[in-house]
C-alpha cells in the first residue's frame, strides 16, 4: 500500500517545495484520465520514488500548468486501492470475484493458447477484441488483432465520435475542427467544453474578451451559456430539425454562399425544397426554440464571417436519429461556406490517435496488418454497413447480439482491454451475454464488475508508469518517461500486446521487434524518433511542420463519391437510405409514440458530463467523488412541484423498459420536460433504463440523449 | 508585500480544479473538506437561466475576527505578507475561530489543530503561485501583490479582488 501511505505519512505541504535539498524531483508525464484533446502535461513531484504531489507543466502550449479536478486527482488514481496487483485466474462461478494470483508468463501462455485452439476449431474471428478508455494502446490492439486473423477489433468508439465522423464524411468526405481562434462567430453545438476539454477553455474565454460572437444549442444550462450571445435551448433529439429550420432561414434570406453551392454542392435544389417546410414556426413547434431566437441565430452565423462550428463528440449522435441529424447541422457549414476556410472548419489529416496537428504518421498502414478482403466478414458490417464502410472497426453494439445468436459465426472469446459492460444500452444484456463466452480476458488497472467475469484479469498501469506517444493540436509532441515503475506487479498495456503477439501472432515480423521498433515505424514519415523524442521529457514543439492550405477541394475536389460536398448522399441513396439529411423522431419520444408518452411524458437524457467524472473513470478516486457523492437526477422546478418532489428526495426513474431509484436534484439546468442523469455510476445502473437494441440504424449508436421516461417520487 | 487572490467571475466554470488541487498540496484526503469550496449560483427560470459559480478560500481579512476571538492568541496575522496564520503549537482546537469565521475558512480534522488556507505562503516565497491559482483551468482565480491585482481589476470589470474583513480603525 505504497500510495495510500504516500497521501498520509507526510502532512507538511512544506515538504513539497522543490528546492535543493528537499530530495523532490520533477518529472514530467501527461494525464490520461479523459479524452485525447485534453491529455494535459503534469509535473509530478517525486520523492523516494513516491509521487508526491502533481501540477500541470507551466511551459506546455496545451494545458499552459492547469489541470482540472480529474487530473488534479491524478495521485488517487495512481496510487487507488482498487488497483489490481497481480494476474488473476477465476476459481469460482464467473461474476464470484474469485480468483487466485498467478505469474504473468503463466497468465500469458493460457491466453495464448486459448486463443490459438479457438482459431484452430472456429476460426479468427471467433476471437473479438475490444478497447475502452483510454486508447492510447489502440493501434496496437488493432494490428494485433488482425494479424491474428480476426476482423474483429472494436472499441468504445462505437458509442462516440465515429457516428460524427461518418455524419461529416458522408457530406464532405473530412471535417475539420472549429479555427476558433481567427472564428468571429462560434456555433456550439451540445458541447460543453469547460467540462469536457478543460485544458482548452481559457483560449476559448480569451476569444470570447476580444469579441467573437457565441451561439450555443444544446438543452442544457452550461458554464458556456453566460457567455452565449444566443442560447437555443431545443427538446433532445431535435437537432436535425433546429438545422434545418436555420438552413430554411438562410436560404430564404439569400445569406448563403451562392458560389460555393452552385460550384461545389450536389443535392442543393432536392435539400432546398425538403427544408423550406421547416418554417421558424413549425420548427418551434417540432424543438421548443422560439422562433425568434432561431431567425436570431441563423443571422448571425450566416452573417459573421468567418464562422467555426464546435460540436461534441456524442450528444447530437446520442439519439437514434442522430447521425442524420449531424449530417444536417454539419451541411450549415458547406452552406454558409465556411468549409475548409480561415476562422471556418479547417480540415487537417489525421495524425497520431485522433489528433491532428500536421504531422502525419502512418497510423492506419500500420493498424490494418491484413486486408478485410482476407479476414472473415465484420461483425455488424450488414446491419450498419454504411458505418462500417468509414469506421475500420466492428459495431461493438452488436456484440451481446452475436454472442447470443452465434450468426454468422461464433464469438467464443472477447480480450478487453479496458472494457466496461455498463457502456452498452440495456447494461444487463450485455452482462449476461459476457458470461456467455467460453473465454473472456480483461485488462484493467481496477478491479471492475466487468473483471469479475473474466477468466483471466491482468493488471494495466497509468500513464504515470509507462512510455507513450501524444500529438498535441498545438504542434507539439512528448514521449514520456515512466514517473515511477509500475506499481505492486502491473505492467503498460503494450507488454501484453508485444507478449501476446508473440503468442498468438508470430508471422508478424513487425510486431516481434517490440513496441518501440513499432512505434519508430509508425512516425517513420514524420522524421520522429522515439531517441529523438526521449531526450525531450516534457514533449517540445516540431519545427516546420507544414500545415496544409485552406480549401484543398478548390484543387482536388471533396474525397466524396461526386468529388462535391453532398447535400444528398450518394451513399447513402445506393444504400437504399434517405439520400438527404432527413428529420425524424427518435424511437420514442413525446411525438413518436404518444401512447406510451402518456405514461411517459418526460424526455430522458443522459451522460452529459459533470466536471470531476469521465464515464466511470473517477468515482473511485475519494478526492472527485467527495464532490458530488451521489448519483442524482436532474428535474426542472415546474416538473418537481408537480410531483411534490425537493432537492434530495428519493425518485423513481422509469422509462418501457426498467425503473432505477436516484436522488432528485431540483434545477434550472434542465428544461421544462427533461431529466438530465450522468451515467456510469455502479449502483443505480443507467444504461438499463435503455433497451439493447435502441440504436440508431445507420450509425449503430445508442440512443442515450432523448428516451421517453416518468419521475415520481418514493416513500 | 501585501498578497491577495483575485477573481474574476466571468471566467468561473465551476470545474473544481482549484478545490482538488488544493487537496492534493494540503494532502487533505477526499472524504474531508478543501481549504478551498465553490459554490453554484443558478439566475433567473427557463428558458433564460443561467449558472455563476464563486470559488472561496480564507479571505486573509485585515481585521479577522478568528484572530479576535483566539483565547490562546494562536492566530495572527503577518503585517508583512497579510497572511493570517495559526500557530498549531498554541491552538487548542476550541472551534471558537469556526464559529465567527463568516466565510466558514477554518477546518478542524478529528483531533487536529485548525487548518485552513494558508496562500501556499511556502510556495509564493520561492516565487511560485499558490496550488489553486496555478490549475485553475479558466484563469478565473488570480494572485499576486494588492499592487498587481488593482491594475488587473482596473482593466476588466469583472475581476474582484478577494478581500476579507477589514478594520476600520486606523
Amino acid at each position: 500500500m505504497a500510495g495510500n501511505q504516500a497521501l498520509r505519512t507526510d502532512k507538511s505541504p512544506r515538504s513539497k517545495l522543490p528546492i535543493e535539498g528537499s530530495g523532490i524531483e520533477i518529472r514530467h508525464t501527461i494525464c490520461a484520465i479523459c479524452n485525447p484533446f485534453s491529455h494535459c502535461v503534469i509535473d509530478a513531484y517525486v520523492k523516494d520514488g513516491i509521487v508526491i504531489k502533481v501540477e500541470g507543466n507551466k511551459s506546455h502550449p496545451h494545458n499552459g500548468g492547469t489541470l482540472c479536478s480529474k487530473g488534479a486527482a491524478s495521485r488517487e488514481y495512481l496510487y487507488n486501492k482498487d488497483r489490481i496487483r497481480t494476474p488473476l485466474r477465476r476459481k469460482g462461478e464467473r461474476g464470484s470475484d474469485e480468483f487466485e494470483p498467478i505469474s504473468w508468463e503463466e497468465a500469458l501462455d493460457v491466453i495464448g493458447d486459448r486463443l490459438n485452439s479457438i482459431r484452430a476449431d472456429s476460426g479468427p474471428e471467433a476471437v473479438a477484441f475490444y478497447v475502452g478508455y483510454t486508447k492510447w494502446m489502440r493501434p496496437f490492439v488493432k494490428r494485433l488483432a488482425h494479424s491474428f486473423g480476426t476482423p474483429n477489433y472494436c472499441t468504445e468508439s462505437s458509442t462516440c465520435y465515429t457516428a460524427t465522423k461518418v455524419a461529416a464524411q458522408l457530406n464532405f468526405g473530412y471535417f475539420g475542427p472549429p479555427d476558433i481562434k481567427n472564428a468571429g462567430c462560434l456555433l456550439v453545438w451540445s458541447s460543453n467544453p469547460f467540462y469536457s476539454n478543460p485544458s482548452t477553455v481559457r483560449k476559448l474565454l480569451d476569444a470570447r474578451e476580444r469579441g467573437l460572437k457565441i451561439i450555443e444549442v444544446g438543452p442544457l444550462v452550461t458554464p458556456l451559456s453566460a457567455h452565449a450571445d444566443v442560447h437555443l435551448r431545443l427538446r433532445p433529439g431535435s437537432s436535425g430539425a433546429l438545422a434545418h429550420g436555420i438552413a430554411n432561414i438562410i436560404i430564404e434570406e439569400g445569406l448563403f454562399d451562392r458560389e460555393f453551392v452552385e460550384n461545389w454542392t450536389l443535392g442543393f435544389e432536392e435539400y432546398r425544397s425538403y427544408v423550406r417546410q421547416f418554417s421558424p414556426e413549425k420548427t418551434e413547434k417540432i424543438t421548443g426554440v422560439p422562433a425568434d431566437s432561431i431567425r436570431r441565430a441563423a443571422r448571425l452565423y450566416a452573417n459573421t464571417k468567418p464562422a467555426a462550428l464546435m460540436v461534441s463528440a456524442s450528444p447530437t449522435v446520442h439519439h437514434t436519429n442522430g447521425l442524420q441529424n449531424h449530417r444536417a447541422l454539419t451541411a450549415l457549414v458547406g452552406l454558409t461556406g465556411n468549409f475548409d476556410r480561415k476562422g471556418g472548419n479547417y480540415v487537417v489529416p489525421p495524425g497520431w490517435l485522433y489528433v491532428p496537428n500536421g504531422l502525419v504518421p502512418r497510423q492506419t498502414q500500420y493498424e490494418q496488418s491484413r486486408a478485410w478482403s482476407d479476414m472473415a466478414p465484420r461483425m455488424a458490417g450488414e446491419r450498419f454497413p454504411v458505418w462500417s464502410r468509414f469506421v475500420d472497426e466492428a459495431q461493438a453494439m452488436h456484440l451481446p447480439f452475436q454472442i447470443r445468436s452465434q450468426e454468422p459465426y461464433p464469438i467464443k472469446a472477447v480480450i478487453g482491454f479496458g472494457m466496461n459492460y455498463r457502456m452498452w444500452p440495456g447494461s444487463d444484456f450485455m452482462y449476461q451475454s459476457l458470461k456467455q463466452l467460453d473465454f473472456f480476458v480483461n485488462i484493467d488497472l481496477f478491479r471492475t464488475d466487468t473483471c469479475k467475469l473474466a477468466d483471466i484479469v491482468l493488471p494495466a498501469c497509468t500513464s504515470f508508469e509507462r512510455s507513450e506517444l501524444k500529438f498535441y493540436q498545438e504542434g507539439s509532441v512528448i514521449w514520456t518517461t515512466p514517473v515511477i515503475e509500475p506499481l505492486w506487479e502491473s505492467r503498460p498495456d503494450t507488454d501484453v500486446i508485444f507478449e501476446l503477439a508473440k503468442r498468438i501472432a508470430a508471422d508478424d515480423e513487425l510486431m516481434q521487434k517490440g513496441y518501440e521498433a513499432n512505434v519508430d515505424w509508425i512516425l517513420e514519415p514524420t522524421g520522429l524518433t522515439v531517441e529523438e523524442m526521449r531526450k525531450h521529457p516534457a514533449g517540445y514543439n516540431v519545427d516546420g511542420i507544414k500545415m496544409p492550405p485552406y480549401e484543398k477541394y478548390k484543387k482536388s475536389g471533396f474525397p466524396t463519391p461526386s468529388g462535391k460536398m453532398e447535400l444528398a448522399s450518394t451513399i447513402l441513396r445506393d444504400a437504399g437510405l434517405d439520400a438527404l439529411p432527413t428529420y425524424k423522431e427518435p424511437m420514442l419520444s413525446p411525438v413518436s409514440n404518444q401512447a406510451l408518452a402518456a405514461d411517459f411524458p418526460l424526455i430522458l437524457t443522459t451522460g452529459s458530463r459533470l466536471p470531476m467524472y469521465i464515464h466511470s473513470r473517477t468515482f473511485r478516486l475519494p478526492m472527485t467523488r467527495g464532490l458530488h457523492p451521489d448519483p442524482t437526477l436532474d428535474i426542472n422546478p415546474k416538473d418537481a412541484q408537480e410531483r411534490g418532489i425537493s432537492t434530495g428526495d428519493r425518485v423513481s426513474l422509469a422509462t418501457p423498459r426498467t425503473s432505477i431509484k436516484v436522488k432528485a436534484n431540483v434545477t434550472e439546468v434542465v428544461p421544462p420536460g427533461v431529466i438530465n442523469i450522468f451515467h456510469g455510476y455502479d449502483n443505480p445502473e443507467v444504461n438499463t433504463l435503455f433497451e439493447p437494441d435502441y440504436l440508431d440504424p445507420i450509425s449503430g449508436f445508442p440512443g442515450f440523449k432523448s428516451l421517453i421516461c416518468q419521475v415520481e417520487k418514493v416513500d | 508585500m501585501q498578497y491577495g487572490f483575485s477573481f474574476d467571475l466571468s471566467r468561473c466554470s465551476g470545474c473544481m480544479a482549484c478545490v482538488v488541487a488544493c487537496m492534493d498540496e494540503n494532502d487533505i484526503p477526499g472524504d474531508r473538506s478543501s481549504f478551498r469550496q465553490v459554490i453554484k449560483l443558478e439566475q433567473g427560470a427557463y428558458p433564460l437561466a443561467k449558472l455563476a459559480f464563486v470559488t472561496l478560500a480564507c479571505f486573509q481579512c485585515s481585521d479577522a475576527p478568528c484572530a479576535n476571538v483566539c483565547p490562546k492568541g494562536a492566530i495572527s496575522r503577518e503585517e508583512e505578507s497579510s497572511i493570517v496564520r495559526v500557530d498549531e503549537a498554541l491552538c487548542i482546537g476550541c472551534r471558537a475561530c469556526a464559529m465567527v469565521c463568516p466565510y466558514g475558512a477554518p477546518r478542524f480534522f478529528p483531533g487536529e489543530k485548525m487548518k485552513k488556507c494558508d496562500f501556499c505562503h511556502d510556495r509564493v516565497a520561492q516565487g511560485m503561485e499558490p496550488a489553486c491559482v496555478r490549475t485553475c483551468t479558466t484563469r478565473a482565480l488570480g494572485f499576486g501583490t494588492l499592487e498587481e491585482l488593482s491594475r488587473k481589476q482596473g482593466e476588466k470589470a469583472s475581476i474582484r479582488i478577494f478581500k476579507g474583513l477589514e478594520s476600520t480603525g486606523p
